[in-house]
Formats: C-alpha cells, sequence, structure tokens
C-alpha cells in the first residue's frame, strides 16, 4: 500500500471521526469505509494515536476513538515532552486555573525550567496567566481559549482583576431610579395598599431587564449580579426587600424613618474634630471655624 | 452622669440662672448629693446663696433632696436629666397651642415660669395680666375651663406635698394623685376684683407634667415615621392604635397590651369623611402596616378580627438606628454607611464578607471599616484559634455593632454639640454685648415716648443714634442666635431619641 493510500485512508477516518465528536468505534469506522482491511486499519489507527489525533477510550468493553480538539493538536505539534506534561496538566485544571507551585509538584520539573516552559506556551498563546481577584499576588494559568471561572475573576465586576466601583455606582443609582419610579404607588393608592404595596415592589428580574434596555453595561449581567447590586441599595438603607410566594427577591425603594436628626444638622455632628474640641485651648467653639461659616 | 453632660448641664444653668447657681450646680454636679455646709466649704460662696440657688434649683424641680445617715440633715442632689427639660420649653408650648390653643399656651407658660402655683393665682395672674388686651379676649371663665381641662388630660398635675415622716426632721415629697378641680368662678372674680391673694383658701398646688408632653412627642415621632414609611393613612392608623393603647397599658410599656382591632376599626368608621381610604381598606392597612411599618405593631393574636400590640421598643430601636444611619452617612459618607448598615444586617461578619456584600473597593473598604472602628461605630471582636503551634495561625476578626454604646456614643456626642451650641451663643451675646444693650435702651425710651404721645421727630432721633452699621451688626447677631437656638431644639429632638432609648433597658 502507497503512502498516499494510507493518507487518503487516514483523511476518511478523520472525516468520520469529525462526523462523530463523541467517539467512533470500529463498527463506525468499517460502516462508513466498508472496503477496508483490518489490517489496513489497524496501521492507520495506530499510526493516527501516534500523531495524537485521537484519544482512546474503552467503552463497555469496545474502544472508541475520539478526535482530538484543534487546540490540543496544535500544542502537541513541535513541543516537547515537559511542555505536554504541563500543558495537559493546566489542561485538566479547567477555567479554574493552576497555581505555578501546583504545577511544579505535580510535574515534577525544577523551578527554571518549569519558568521557560510556562514562558514558550504563553507566548504561542496557549495559555495564559490571569491573576486572582481574592490574592493579587497570586497567578492562575489556564488555556488561553478559557472564560475564567467567577471565584478567579470576580465576575462582572472586574476588569482585569481591579474592581470597577464606578460602574458598580451607576448600576446601583439606576436601579434606585427604577425602583423610585414605583415607590410612590403605595401613597394613597386608591386600589388599597396591599395592592400599592405589591406595585410599589420591583422584581429582580424586572431591575435586570430594565438595566439591559439601557445598554449601560458591556457584560451581560445575570439576575443574580442585579441582585448583589439591589443588596447594596438595602444597604444603603434606600431600598427594602421581601420574598414573594414563589420565593423569587422583591425591592422597594423606602425613605429612611425620620429626616436627618439635629446632631447632623449642626457643624459638630460632622466635625472631625469634635473629639479635641473643648472649653479652652486650640479648639474651642467660641473660635471655631466651621461654626463661624455655617452662622454665617 | 458623663463629663460632656456636666458641661452642658453647667451652660445651661449658667443661661438660665447666672453664675451662683451654675456654680452650686457644678459642685452638686461633680460630688453626687452632699449637705449645704459641704457646698459651702467648696464653692467658697456665702451660705446665704448657696441656700438661694438651692432654693432655685428645688423649685424648678432641678435638684433633690434626701435624708442624710443620721435623720438630721438634708444632702441636695442634682437632677441633670431635668435640667435639659429647661430648652425643651418652648417645644411644650408649642405642643399645647396647637392642641389646645392659645389659652393653653398662657397657662402653661405661667406655669413653667412659676415652678409651682396654686389654680386660683395662676388664673387670676393670667387673667389680669390680659385683662386689658381686647385682641386676645381672655377671660377667667375660659381661663378656668380650660385649666380643667389640662388637668383632665394630664398635661397638668398637682405638685407632690412634703410629709414629714416619724424620727426624721427631714420632709419627704411625696406624689399626690391628680384630682381634677372644681373651681369657684365666683371667688376667682372675687380675687381678681380684690387684687390680693390673702383670703384664699386654695393649697393644692399644681406643676407641669412633662412625662405628658414627652408621651406627645414620642406619639408623634412614631406618626410620622409611619407616614414617612408608608402613607398619611397608615400614620392615623397609627395614631388610633396608641389611642386605644393609652386604654389599656402603662404609657411608657415596651409592648402594649393587645388591641382589638375591633376598636381601630370603629376608631376609623368614625374618621371615614377624613380619610374614606382608610376606612375602607383598614384591614389591608393594618397588615401593611405590621408587615413593612418598621416592626411598631405586631399581630399578636386572631381573636375578633385580630389583636395588636403596639412595641414602643421596638420603635425606639427603629428610630435610634435611622439617627445613628444619618449621622453614620454624615460622618463618614455613605459608603461608610452602607458598611455600618451591612455590619447591622449581617450581626457578626467578617472584613472580607464585608467587601463582598458591599461591593466597594477592597481599599476603600477597608479604610472605611477601620474608620467606623475608630470613632466607635463599630466593634470588633477577634477571634484566636486555640491550640494552634506558632504565630501562623490566623485570627478571625468579626465586626458587629454594639447598638447600646454606639447610642450612648452618639449622645455623648449629643451633649457636646449642645453645649458647643449654647456657649457659642453665650459668646456671641457677650462679644455684642454692648450693641445689645444699647438696642434694647433704645428701645425702651422709644417705647415710653410712643405711650407719652411725643412728636415723631424726636422718636425718630432717639432711634438714629443706632447707626446703620450698628444696626446691620445687630441683625446678624440676631440671626446666628436664632439659628443657634433653632440648632438647640434640633439637638434636644434627637437627645429626645435617645432618652426614650435609654428608658428601656439593654437585652
Amino acid at each position: 500500500m502507497s503512502v498516499k493510500q494510507e493518507d487518503q485512508l487516514k483523511e476518511k477516518i478523520l472525516n468520520v471521526a469529525r462526523k462523530n465528536p463523541k467517539g467512533i468505534s470500529h463498527k463506525d469506522i468499517t460502516a462508513a469505509i466498508p472496503d477496508i482491511s483490518s489490517a489496513e486499519l489497524v496501521t492507520a489507527i495506530n499510526e493516527l494515536l501516534q500523531q495524537e489525533y485521537f484519544d482512546l477510550f474503552n467503552q463497555n468493553g469496545a474502544l472508541l476513538y475520539r478526535l482530538k480538539t484543534q487546540v490540543n493538536k496544535q500544542a502537541v505539534k513541535g513541543a516537547d515532552n515537559e511542555e505536554k506534561v504541563v500543558f495537559n496538566l493546566i489542561e485538566e485544571a479547567g477555567n479554574k486555573g493552576i497555581w505555578i507551585r501546583e504545577i511544579r509538584i505535580r510535574s515534577n520539573l525544577a523551578n527554571t525550567q518549569l519558568t521557560k516552559v510556562l514562558k514558550s506556551l504563553e507566548s504561542k498563546k496557549l495559555i495564559k496567566a490571569v491573576k486572582c481577584v481574592n490574592a493579587s499576588k497570586k497567578k492562575v494559568y489556564m488555556l488561553y481559549n478559557l472564560e475564567p471561572d467567577r471565584s478567579i475573576s470576580g465576575g462582572a465586576w472586574y476588569q482585569d482583576q481591579d474592581f470597577e466601583s464606578e460602574f458598580v455606582d451607576i448600576l446601583n443609582v439606576q436601579c434606585l431610579r427604577f425602583l423610585n419610579q414605583r415607590s410612590d404607588k403605595i401613597k394613597n393608592n386608591p386600589r388599597g395598599p396591599i395592592v400599592g404595596r405589591t406595585q410599589s415592589y420591583a422584581t429582580a428580574s424586572e431591575v435586570q431587564k430594565y438595566i439591559t434596555d439601557l445598554g449601560i453595561s458591556k457584560v451581560q449581567l445575570d439576575v443574580e449580579d442585579v441582585i448583589t447590586i439591589l443588596n447594596t441599595l438595602v444597604y444603603d438603607g434606600k431600598a427594602e426587600s421581601s420574598v414573594y410566594p414563589d420565593g423569587s427577591k422583591v425591592y422597594r425603594s423606602i425613605d429612611p424613618l425620620i429626616p436627618a436628626p439635629g446632631l447632623v444638622q449642626v457643624p459638630c455632628g460632622v466635625c472631625p474634630l469634635v473629639h479635641k474640641c473643648s472649653t479652652t485651648g486650640l479648639i474651642t467653639p467660641q473660635e471655631c471655624t466651621y461654626m463661624t461659616e455655617w452662622l454665617e | 452622669m458623663s463629663h460632656q453632660l456636666g458641661r452642658v448641664v453647667s451652660i445651661i444653668l449658667h443661661r438660665y440662672f447666672g453664675d451662683i447657681v451654675q456654680t452650686v450646680g457644678d459642685d452638686l454636679f461633680k460630688c453626687g448629693s452632699k449637705p449645704i455646709g459641704m457646698i459651702v466649704k467648696t464653692t467658697g460662696l456665702s451660705r446665704g446663696l448657696v441656700i438661694e440657688s438651692l432654693r432655685t434649683l428645688l423649685k424648678y424641680d432641678i435638684a433633690a433632696f434626701e435624708p442624710s445617715v443620721n435623720q438630721l440633715i438634708a444632702e441636695y442632689k442634682l437632677v441633670p436629666e431635668n435640667v435639659l427639660l429647661l430648652i425643651r420649653y418652648p417645644r411644650y408650648l408649642l405642643q399645647v397651642k396647637s392642641k389646645y390653643g392659645s389659652e393653653a399656651e398662657l397657662l402653661i407658660e405661667e406655669l413653667l415660669q412659676q415652678a409651682t402655683c396654686t389654680a386660683t393665682v395662676l388664673l387670676v395672674t393670667i387673667a389680669t395680666k390680659y385683662k386689658d388686651d381686647k385682641e386676645k379676649n381672655i377671660t377667667i371663665m375660659s381661663l378656668k375651663d380650660m385649666f380643667i381641662s389640662l388637668a383632665t388630660a394630664g398635661y397638668i398635675q398637682q405638685a407632690p406635698v412634703a410629709e414629714l415622716k416619724e424620727g426624721s426632721e427631714i420632709p419627704t415629697l411625696v406624689p399626690v394623685a391628680t384630682i381634677v378641680p372644681d373651681l369657684d368662678t365666683r371667688i376667682l372674680l372675687q380675687v381678681m376684683n380684690a387684687g390680693n391673694f390673702n383670703d384664699v383658701k386654695d393649697n393644692i398646688y399644681w406643676k407641669v407634667n412633662y412625662d405628658r408632653f414627652h408621651q406627645d412627642f414620642r406619639d408623634e415621632l412614631m406618626i410620622k415615621a409611619i407616614t414617612r414609611r408608608i402613607d398619611e393613612n397608615a400614620g392615623e392608623l397609627m395614631r388610633f392604635l396608641l389611642e386605644q393603647m393609652y386604654l389599656n397599658s402603662p404609657a411608657w410599656a415596651p409592648e402594649s397590651n393587645p388591641v382589638s382591632a375591633l376598636d381601630v376599626r370603629d376608631r376609623c368608621r368614625r374618621a371615614a369623611t377624613d380619610k374614606p381610604l382608610l376606612q375602607q381598606y383598614v384591614d389591608q392597612y393594618l397588615k401593611v402596616l405590621e408587615e413593612s411599618g418598621g416592626g411598631f405593631v405586631r399581630r399578636c393574636g386572631d381573636a375578633s378580627g385580630g389583636q395588636f400590640c403596639v412595641r414602643a421598643r421596638a420603635a425606639a430601636l427603629q428610630l435610634v438606628r435611622a439617627a445613628l444611619d444619618h449621622l453614620v452617612t454624615e460622618r463618614l459618607g455613605s459608603k461608610a454607611a452602607r458598611i455600618f448598615r451591612l455590619i447591622r444586617t449581617k450581626k457578626y461578619i467578617e472584613e472580607e464578607d464585608i467587601q463582598k456584600n458591599a461591593m466597594l473597593v477592597n481599599k476603600e473598604c477597608k479604610q472605611l471599616t477601620y474608620k467606623l472602628l475608630e470613632e466607635h461605630f463599630i466593634s470588633c471582636q477577634p477571634m484566636r484559634k486555640a491550640a494552634t503551634a506558632g504565630g501562623m495561625a490566623k485570627a478571625i476578626y468579626l465586626y458587629h455593632i454594639k447598638l447600646h454604646e454606639v447610642a450612648h456614643t452618639a449622645r455623648e456626642m449629643c451633649y457636646r454639640s449642645l453645649h458647643n451650641v449654647s456657649r457659642r451663643a453665650l459668646h456671641e451675646r457677650t462679644l455684642h454685648a454692648r450693641l445689645v444693650d444699647k438696642q434694647k435702651r433704645v428701645r425702651t425710651i422709644v417705647h415710653g415716648m410712643r405711650l407719652r404721645g411725643e412728636p415723631q421727630e424726636n422718636i425718630d432721633d432717639v432711634e438714629e443714634t443706632l447707626t446703620p452699621p450698628e444696626q446691620a451688626v445687630l441683625q446678624g447677631v440676631e440671626k446666628r442666635l436664632k439659628q443657634l437656638s433653632t440648632a438647640e431644639l434640633e439637638l434636644d429632638k434627637n437627645l429626645f431619641i435617645f432618652n426614650w432609648y435609654f428608658t428601656y433597658p439593654e437585652t
């Protein structure tokens, strides 16, 4: 059998495999390519396995060949054994990533060598290093095409490991605006206060829809994300939350129980030096500049 | 009994009663209780002056006395809470005026000034004072009626009577149950025409019942809070519930005895013309009040269409929380207030969780948390893991809020601010004492001239002795003093909330 024939055969087998991403068995191959002898098949498959086109599985006693993904194949190309080992470790870790120490222990490679390997893999854009949000010094490695897990990236609120407080603030304001639009419904509602209260409530998914429609967020926000924002409103004392009978959380905006009390209306209530102020000395109420300004 | 309280008490005494009473008051505040001899010794004042000041203090209920161990001499002590009531007088007057009209205001004002007074003297004094005032048209009859209705409503009460116990030289003041008096108009008129009180046999003394006013203030606070939270109808409903509460529970009970919904419904029906919505949806309003009313009202039974408890203690707690929220917001910003509330909601929370839930930048969040800790708004409880070797064991720091202590801190701040505001007012007055005096003199002279009917030119001449720049300065001073006294009233309102909270012991 010539080399050309062999290549054709391999190509055919690969085509079959591509059509069945879940894997193919011997039967599938013989069904798809009827004019093949088992000896030819064995040599072809062996060669393919050697070139690491396939992963070999054992399913219910029958052998199953599954095509490896494209990236994997590329990674293998021109890579030495160390790189392969490291790559596999990183691949296993999935989108949670793997810490460099972990790689070193499991691969049994020396530190310098490992750094070199990682660098070369990174330069080939096969893997990437992601900084962990909750430990800024900790770097984890994962495959280049993977989206980091929430526990690593911190979810929608982080951009390159930095917490986007402005984004959160804007969302906070917008959510409050949405709730405020409804808050007046409870006041003197002609259909009764319970209906009024229900009308003044907004579910998290309604708020999420409103936020999405506004188009202020480039990232797609889940209901969960919106709930975190709405919770900050609750902690701001600007909203209260309740639960509907079906278990969904609802929110409505509220006013504080009392208007600003006397203590914060006088300068002393907000004065940073109030604890150093006394009858005599440098800081006294008689000479207080804050009070003078306030009295003007 | 803190240092700050001492300062504010001292300055208030100075304002209302002058230097000498202030010295005596300070001395009493510092030492708790002591006999006259000791006061004379420590203050260095003459015995006569000390006795005179003590008399003033006792008259206004600012000081109290009790027999010493040997039962022979009296020991005096200051009641600082009552000193603070002095600045609340304008509020009492406003309250009674808005509820009963100007005649009641005159009565209460006179009674506050006299401290204690018999009904005859009180009524005749006021009637004589306004005898010629045609605009107000005050007669002794209407005053008498008003006096009786005030006594019935409990705004005034009989003053305690001194009784001498056996084996003691010192009388004790025994409170008397108030009996609504039956005043004879003829006698009153006789006394008024005679112009002297010599042959009056009236020996029942009256005084203002502060507590009754405080109940009003408390109710007002609760009603306003509910109105802000839900709407006017719910506020009105709260008022009805409170009315019902007074019928079957002590006024300051932490939680009232159950109020039947039937009674409330009945009350709403009577108010149907004003609040049609409330009458229509009274059950719904009760439900909403219970669920979204900040825990002011609790459903405590289903008998006869529902039983409700008014929870004054919970209300005080909520209002103190609201006040503290405002304080934190104004002092450290809304982000800090968010952390403060977050910690309160979660009770005990770790630093990392604060950051996660408050959605703040790590660094900012930590800074604010430490700032809150520094200002004593929150507390920190380290949890060390026991029996771990080496210094590596990481302790967990749990942040939490001790509300009682935070409220205490805030109340101290209130005292401090109150002192500062009063002090500043005093300073303003002394700075411009000469000008203010001059203005007063000019006013009296002009008033006298007007009465004598002297020509306008002469009056103008006198008025022009106050130059325009002086006028401007005076206006400025007046404006500042007005602002300062408004601030005092507001601070007092704030203090009222804290003190209300402190009437209930910490759980």
